[in-house]
């Protein structure tokens, strides 16, 4: 199986044509065994009883971040759908919808970027060595946030900055109500754009299905929760966080006022 | 490109049958090339830029063939020839658009073989494409003919989504504006589809030009009687009037209330990737007499939002101009 595809251009010569989107079925079955193995560890993993979401609340996102989550999740599931589902067969005029979503979310990953430079607490979701300790030592909680959704945050980090970098570079392809399409690009530089886009996509597939799961497992169903209303038990907080790490702003009483 | 007198290597199945037919084309999906008159197919094989595996000639079947008069119009097999439909005497009479249309395409002898599904289903003419060139539409991810430099004297001032090629086909113009409809079958299935909804453009299927999947195939044509009998016009500019396909067309169908028009199709053929209907002509002209002054007043309508290429401004007057003509009292 072929990671690119290649194509001769109008000189003959052999460029880069794009990614080879037969890995799209490899990634979904990747994404599908991985997700199937760890429902499978899960299940038969002992685990403590689950700390109550009842009692005193503490905030965890606020409401303009829980707007740009979702915002964010709603672009990227539209790209991937408008971008995904034309290869395999399921046509429909998807150009523009797609390209309207990829600006919704290069304004969002924009707003994003500006937000937590200059108004967030940039460290925490910076991964450090002291986090590595965390899968293997029970005893070490994190901070506000664990070591794996660092590590999904910095990844999804990586893939929309080539996603929308590369995508850039190929809007100026389309007609927008801004500018006409330009063809001067040249071929060499077009392959590596579709190349780009193409594997970020699949990562994002593959990451974005992890993703939803995560977001969906029983125990971790109170972050979710989190991202739609902003908080979590006092329970929850001292369960699966460590206090000296993470100082949320609001107390108990802030519990409705995070909604 | 090299080009070669002889067939490629390729399986010829001569089913007798339209099931039989369609078993053929579910069995062969992407690999399989109905072959009705051939005229658009031989190019493609000769140039080597289409490789079937199969040929499945669908000429020979009887079913395929023919001109019907039914409750719900006229039904013409996919496999009927340019020349009957010329030659029929009720089309001739109730829609002679279609015979106007049909008599344009190419020459006599391209219209003794070629068939009306052929017609209709031909792939575009860009050169560049036809070439063999990893163009959009062969798949690839650019357009040749939109570059800076690039000849696109024929290619489209309508609806380009990353492709600028045009539908080639006469007949396509003709039963958009006679509002047939088109019965799609495949081995396990049938649908029917308007004739605007058959023809599809690059923003939605950029590697084809009909809604026909892997497996389908036209199987007739429905004229309703909505149009029988009113007013038609049909007219084709080419640089070459016999065996050159349209720089610009347009086909019309009006039905008059006394002077005045009461429902309009206007279509415009070789301007954009599906035969282009002219809405806001349409809308225009309703309810206004046939004359030089309506026509005057709508025909700029035709080419609001057109955006031509490098090569192609001359279609602008063109499309106007036609408009005119087709208005004129």
């Amino acid at each position: 199986m072929e990671i690119a595809t290649y194509k001769n251009d109008v000189w003959g010569q052999e460029v880069l044509l794009g990614v080879s989107w037969e890995l799209l079925w490899l990634v979904i079955a990747a994404a599908f065994v991985i997700i199937a193995l760890h429902a499978v560890y899960e299940a038969f993993r002992r685990r403590g009883e689950r700390p109550s979401s009842d009692g005193p609340r503490v905030k965890r996102h606020g409401a303009v971040d829980r707007v740009f989550h979702w915002v964010m999740a709603v672009s990227v599931l539209v790209l991937l759908v408008t971008g995904v589902l034309p290869i395999i067969g399921i046509e429909f005029a998807w150009l523009t919808i797609h390209w309207i979503a990829g600006l919704v979310l290069t304004a969002a990953v924009l707003f994003h970027i500006v937000r937590s430079l200059f108004w967030q607490d940039l460290k925490s979701m910076w991964i450090s060595p002291s986090d590595l300790r965390e899968p293997f030592d029970d005893s070490v909680k994190p901070g506000k946030y664990s070591v794996a959704q660092k590590a999904m945050h910095a990844t999804v980090s990586i893939l929309s900055l080539l996603v929308i970098g590369s995508g850039l570079v190929l809007f100026a392809m389309i007609d927008t109500p801004w500018w006409e399409r330009t063809n001067s690009i040249s071929e060499a530089t077009l392959g590596w754009m579709f190349f780009l886009h193409g594997l970020s996509t699949l990562a994002l597939i593959a990451v974005t299905a992890l993703h939803v799961y995560f977001g969906l497992r029983p125990e971790k169903l109170f972050y979710t929760r989190s991202m739609i209303k902003g908080w979590i038990s006092e329970a929850e907080l001292d369960a699966h966080h460590d206090r000296s790490r993470w100082s949320p702003e609001d107390s108990a009483s802030a519990g409705p006022a995070a909604d | 490109m090299a080009s070669y007198d002889v067939m490629p290597d390729v399986g010829l199945f001569q089913p007798a049958t339209v099931d039989d037919a369609l078993r053929l084309a579910d069995r062969f999906l992407d690999e399989g090339w109905l072959l009705g008159g051939g005229q658009d197919t031989y190019g493609w094989l000769k140039d080597r830029a289409k490789n079937p595996k199969a040929l499945i000639d669908i000429s020979h079947i009887d079913e395929l063939r023919g001109i019907r008069k039914t409750d719900n119009g006229v039904d013409i097999g996919a496999a009927t020839t340019l020349r009957e439909i010329i030659g029929d005497a009720s089309i001739g009479r109730d829609y002679s658009l279609l015979v106007d249309a049909a008599r344009r395409v190419a020459s006599p002898q391209i219209r003794n073989v070629g068939t009306l599904g052929g017609n209709l289903v031909q792939d575009t003419r860009c050169w560049y494409y036809r070439r063999g060139l990893a163009c959009y539409r062969a798949g690839g991810n650019i357009c040749y003919a939109d570059g800076p430099q690039a000849m696109n004297r024929e290619h489209s001032v309508f609806g380009a989504s990353r492709c600028v090629a045009v539908s080639p086909s006469d007949t396509a113009t003709a039963l958009v504006a006679l509002d047939a409809t088109m019965t799609i079958r495949s081995a396990d299935s049938s649908r029917t589809l308007p004739a605007e909804r058959f023809f599809v453009g690059p923003a939605t299927h950029i590697t084809r030009m009909t809604a026909l999947e892997p497996g389908e195939m036209l199987t007739a044509v429905t004229i309703p009687p909505t149009w029988a009998g009113k007013r038609f016009y049909f007219e084709k500019v080419a640089d070459r009037n016999v065996w050159d396909f349209a720089l610009v067309s347009i086909a019309a169908a009006m039905s008059l209330d006394g002077d005045a028009v009461a429902d309009a199709r206007l279509v415009c053929g070789g301007v954009a990737c599906t035969p282009h209907r002219l809405k806001g002509v349409e809308r225009a002209v309703r309810g206004k007499t046939l004359s030089d002054e309506t026509a005057d007043a709508v025909a700029p309508l035709a080419t609001k939002g057109a955006k031509p290429l490098n090569y192609n401004h001359f279609k602008l007057p063109l499309i106007e101009n036609l408009v005119r003509r087709a208005l004129r009292g």
